[in-house]
């Protein structure tokens, strides 16, 4: 449910990732209203300023959008971007992990591919 | 605006220079947490901003005006410290009702109902309270009074696990409802810190860092490795802390400060990263040697 804080990634990230899944999962629609900072900081126990900035992160790559005086809102195609970033960045960076490890360990090409195969047939 | 501001302020006790130059403002309506090891003059600064004591030299104003001898400031800063004296013929009530009456903004309603969760017996008598009840009464009576500029020094010394989780608790819901400046010195900065908005960390009187607490887990970073390899790239950057592993690796604390460019040349060289926490980060940059307690040692 609610993100358990890890202590080494900055807090207000932690956030911005738990809202992304949160509208992954379908919590949130497109044009709903998400919650206000103050909100973020009453239901995490955090500094309203750090939920300000895990907002507005989001709204900065324009997965929320903001109404003038009404608060923030998630983006109609919110849930695209978001599957976007995931796999372009999250994934990539996995990848690059893998490589370097198959690397290290002398696994060569056709064996690392042969092994994600695998793992994706089971 | 600013409500603090601090302009190379220096004091000095008989044989301890307390508050070397210090310099720093802080704004309307933050949270701040002031972390230090003991002595590095926390409470002295407190002392200065609450209006105790006068600095030696430098300039502190506080609402634009110098805190010392102001009534002004005085009615409108609350510090809360281990030391708090009260009336010994006022029982808690009686205490409640007297700072009712300096205090514009205090809050009756609030007090009494933190006064009954927290199971203190309005009829009581302060000196009777344990060390740990002396706390949860001061703390109810700093966030009752409800003031523009709020200060607590250690608050939560002598409370048990649950009340200082409830007092966080409290401290932010009632920084929701009425947003004040406050400030807030701990030693434990893993306790203050997803309640803060800034850190201002000081040693030996002085600001050593000053930045939003956001900032502080990406001002630094570990670099973990063989030690020629790392000594070699890390090359004359200051090193904030550094200690030796197992097998000839190293674990090196640096600023987070490297070009992409010197990034992948340390993961081609086989050179691990990990993320420092805020309090040890603290704990390195606040040691007297760059390898703690283990130099003594070797």
């Amino acid at each position: 449910m609610f993100p358990n804080f890890d202590g080494t990634k900055p807090i207000y990230l932690q956030i911005s990732e738990w809202l992304e899944t949160e509208i992954l999962n379908g919590n949130f629609e497109g044009d709903q209203k998400i919650y206000s900072q103050y909100q973020l900081a009453e239901i995490l126990n955090i500094n309203p300023a750090t939920a300000a900035k895990g907002l507005n992160i989001l709204a900065e790559e324009s997965i929320l959008y903001k109404k003038r005086g009404l608060g923030m809102f998630v983006s109609k195609a919110a849930k695209e971007m978001i599957l976007n970033k995931r796999k372009n960045q999250k994934l990539k960076q996995l990848i690059i992990e893998i490589v370097l490890e198959a690397k290290r360990l002398n696994v060569s090409k056709v064996e690392l591919i042969q092994m994600i195969m695998e793992e994706e047939n089971e | 605006m600013n409500v603090i501001e601090c302009k190379d302020v220096t004091k000095n006790y008989k044989r301890k220079k307390a508050l070397n130059s210090i310099s720093f403002q802080i704004e309307e309506n933050k949270i701040t947490g002031l972390v230090g090891r003991n002595g590095a003059g926390k409470t002295t600064l407190l002392k200065i901003i609450a209006g105790y004591m006068k600095e030696d030299s430098g300039e502190l104003q506080v609402f634009g005006e110098s805190p010392f001898n102001n009534l002004m400031a005085s009615a409108n800063t609350i510090f809360i410290h281990d030391q708090m004296e009260f009336s010994p013929a006022l029982n808690l009530k009686e205490i409640f009702e007297a700072a009712e009456n300096f205090y514009e903004k205090w809050d009756r309603e609030r007090s009494f109902r933190l006064l009954h969760y927290f199971s203190l017996d309005p009829k009581q008598y302060y000196k009777r309270l344990s060390k740990g009840m002396k706390s949860t009464f001061n703390m109810i009576f700093g966030l009752s009074a409800n003031c523009t500029l709020t200060i607590f020094d250690e608050p939560t010394t002598g409370m048990d696990a649950a009340v200082r989780k409830d007092f966080y608790r409290a401290l932010l819901k009632d920084y929701l409802d009425n947003p004040r400046t406050i400030i807030l010195s701990s030693h434990h900065l893993n306790e203050i810190e997803d309640l803060i908005e800034d850190l201002l960390l000081i040693k030996d009187g002085k600001e050593l860092l000053y930045m939003p607490i956001a900032d502080l887990k990406e001002w630094a970073i570990a670099v973990i490795g063989k030690s020629n390899v790392v000594n070699e790239w890390i090359g004359n950057k200051e090193m904030i802390h550094s200690k030796d592993m197992v097998q000839d690796q190293v674990y090196v604390v640096v600023r987070n400060d490297f070009s992409k460019v010197e990034l992948e040349k340390a993961y081609k060289a086989g050179i691990k990263f990990s993320p420092v926490s805020s309090t040890d980060l603290c704990v390195y940059l606040t040691s007297k040697t760059k390898g703690g307690i283990d130099d003594v040692f070797s």
